[in-house]
């Protein structure tokens, strides 16, 4: 009898969907994946088992190397003015002091708005050497000296890559801490009024203390999407990371290594460290946000 | 009445200002560009207003390039994939938010867990799978997989829970079925949650870069993120001018989009948050 049985089936038959999909690409490609890390696969054979070897490689690799590192001073560089700049910035836009509010919230979110690929085109071409904005206009005629480098020295790649990211993402970074700004109770910034308290006094003794889960939950996410970064260091210096790789992260070597060079199985093994070490910190994350 | 201002509400106004100058300037750099001729973009000193602006730029990157078709392209992709994405997703958080049954917190839990699964991790199996079903070069790999959407369930169960269980009662006892209950009393009712839900996914497969550079071959398949990358650093080298002007069309639907949907938008915002 359909009819008798459909009202208890519907609902699994309305959320089947999305588990036949998940199935096929999502949870098959994750054993997959860790399989295909064992294997000696290049290009269209799949290869011998050869155990840890890939995971074993990864220690001596020059290239996982210096993505890791490079990636890791990239995070070191951007998350200081992107989540504590992003709270100064929520903090200085809550005052009721200022005045045009939305209109510079909505200029400080605009560049969320812009696709990765026309955020790193504008900015290739504001720090373009010699006719880029940033060169001709404050280099040479304000500060009277030789155009910048902004693309091509090896000492600046990760440099210019924090400042697109600052540009782009500080917006995100304003959102969450505005939000979390809401939260804190008004009777707290009564009583520290009442105490006489400065505005840096308040900022320290009651924003700050007040603010530690959210700025946590921002780091771990500021954290993941660095990891998971290709767009902007692919824009600005292409697949090879710029000259001498020194702007190579960890998410262009994977791409590289898998869909250049076509070590299925090595690059399996390269996701799949980056990928626990991303899924570690996104629980912690999840965690952070239960609490508050 | 006037108040007095003081000397840390103009300094405050001057740290927040200079920030949103430069906040502005690499857009505003973009918008001039575009209407400048190739050989004024490449000369010093800069020009904050093009001295021969000029709408050749836009003419060559239409006729020159493959932008048009690849802006057919990206439209046809992200219309797939809001159409889906959102049919799957309002009838996934409707079975989530309306039945009680066998299973149902563990699996909504399992649903949101899939969030968490790094995107490179897929990536490599998910491009061997494609081979072999033959997907490879073609637009299945960013439409299909795209269909378990954990983040749009959760948004449209939020927002389907709005909808008062009486409502469904009274569909019953006139003879709707499952589905027509869902079809005809709840879709009507949380038409902005609906287009708020298609804004990110539109938004999502339109600046969506790296799957089609993985997957697609075929120039003529490109989309227009792929396009844009495409003629500034491979295909044709220092072309400035057609970037800049790309650059501005690629981000306009969007803008557009925005624009005309806001009012929706902004209730759809609301409504999700108040119930979250």
């Amino acid at each position: 009898m359909l009819s008798a049985r459909w009202p208890k089936l519907a609902p699994y038959v309305f959320i089947s969907p999305f588990f036949i999909i998940f199935l096929i690409f999502g949870a098959f490609p994750i054993v997959f994946s860790g399989a295909a890390s064992l294997l000696d696969w290049q290009g269209v054979t799949m290869g011998q088992f050869i155990g840890f070897q890939n995971y074993l490689n990864l220690f001596r690799d020059n290239d996982f190397r210096q993505a890791v590192v490079n990636t890791v001073y990239l995070l070191a560089l951007s998350g200081p003015f992107t989540i504590g700049g992003g709270l100064i910035l929520a903090v200085l836009l809550n005052s009721q002091l200022l005045r045009f509010r939305g209109a510079f919230r909505t200029i400080y979110y605009l560049p969320m708005a812009v696709s990765l690929v026309v955020a790193g085109l504008a900015f290739a071409m504001v720090l373009n050497k010699p006719f880029g904005l940033v060169n001709d206009l404050i280099v040479r005629q304000f500060l009277h000296s030789e155009p910048i480098d902004f693309l091509t020295s090896p000492t600046l790649a990760i440099p210019t890559l924090t400042l697109l990211i600052i540009w782009r993402y500080i917006g995100n970074d304003l959102v969450i801490m505005l939000a979390g700004l809401q939260s804190i109770p008004a009777d707290l910034y009564e009583a520290s009024r009442i105490d006489g308290a400065g505005a840096v006094q308040t900022f320290l003794y009651i924003t700050l203390p007040q603010m530690v889960p959210i700025i946590l939950f921002d780091a771990i996410l500021t954290t993941v999407n660095t990891f998971n970064m290709f767009a902007e260091p692919y824009i600005l210096f292409g697949t090879e990371g710029g000259v001498n790789q020194s702007a190579l992260t960890t998410g262009l070597l994977v791409y590289r290594v898998s869909f250049r060079f076509f070590k299925f199985g090595y690059g399996a093994a390269m996701a799949y460290v980056i990928g626990v070490v991303i899924f570690g910190l996104s629980l912690l994350q999840l965690r952070l946000g239960r609490r508050d | 009445m006037r108040r007095k201002v003081s000397l840390s509400q103009v300094v405050l106004h001057a740290v927040v200002g200079i920030g949103a100058i430069s906040m502005l300037i690499p857009l505003y750099w973009t918008v001039v560009s575009a209407f400048k001729p190739l050989t004024e973009i490449m000369t010093v000193p800069v020009t904050f207003i093009p001295l021969h602006p000029t709408l050749e730029n836009f003419a060559g990157l239409l006729t020159q390039t493959l932008f048009a078709r690849s802006m057919l392209n990206s439209i046809v992709i992200a219309l797939a994939n809001v159409i889906l994405q959102v049919f799957f997703c309002s009838l996934a958080g409707f079975a989530f938010s309306k039945y009680r049954f066998r299973g149902r917190d563990a699996l909504f839990t399992l649903v949101l867990g899939t969030v968490m699964i790094p995107q490179y991790v897929t990536l490599i199996p998910n491009y061997v799978v494609m081979g072999k079903i033959g997907w490879l070069d073609t637009w299945a790999p960013l439409i299909v997989p795209g269909i378990a959407n954990a983040f749009g369930i959760f948004w449209m169960r939020q927002y389907i829970a709005t909808v008062p269980d009486e409502f469904l009662d009274a569909a019953r006892i006139d003879g709707a079925g499952e589905f027509g209950a869902f079809w005809r009393i709840v879709v009507p009712v949380i038409k902005p949650g609906l287009v708020t839900l298609a804004l990110f996914i539109f938004l999502t497969s339109w600046n969506e870069f790296l799957l089609p550079l993985v997957y697609l071959r075929t120039r003529e398949l490109y989309t227009v993120q792929l396009i844009l990358a495409n003629i500034f650093r491979v295909q044709y080298k220092v072309n400035y001018h057609w970037v800049m002007a790309a650059s501005i069309l690629v981000t306009l639907p969007i803008g557009v989009l925005f624009a005309t949907l806001q009012k929706q938008f902004i209730s759809g915002l609301t409504l999700g948050g108040l119930k979250g």
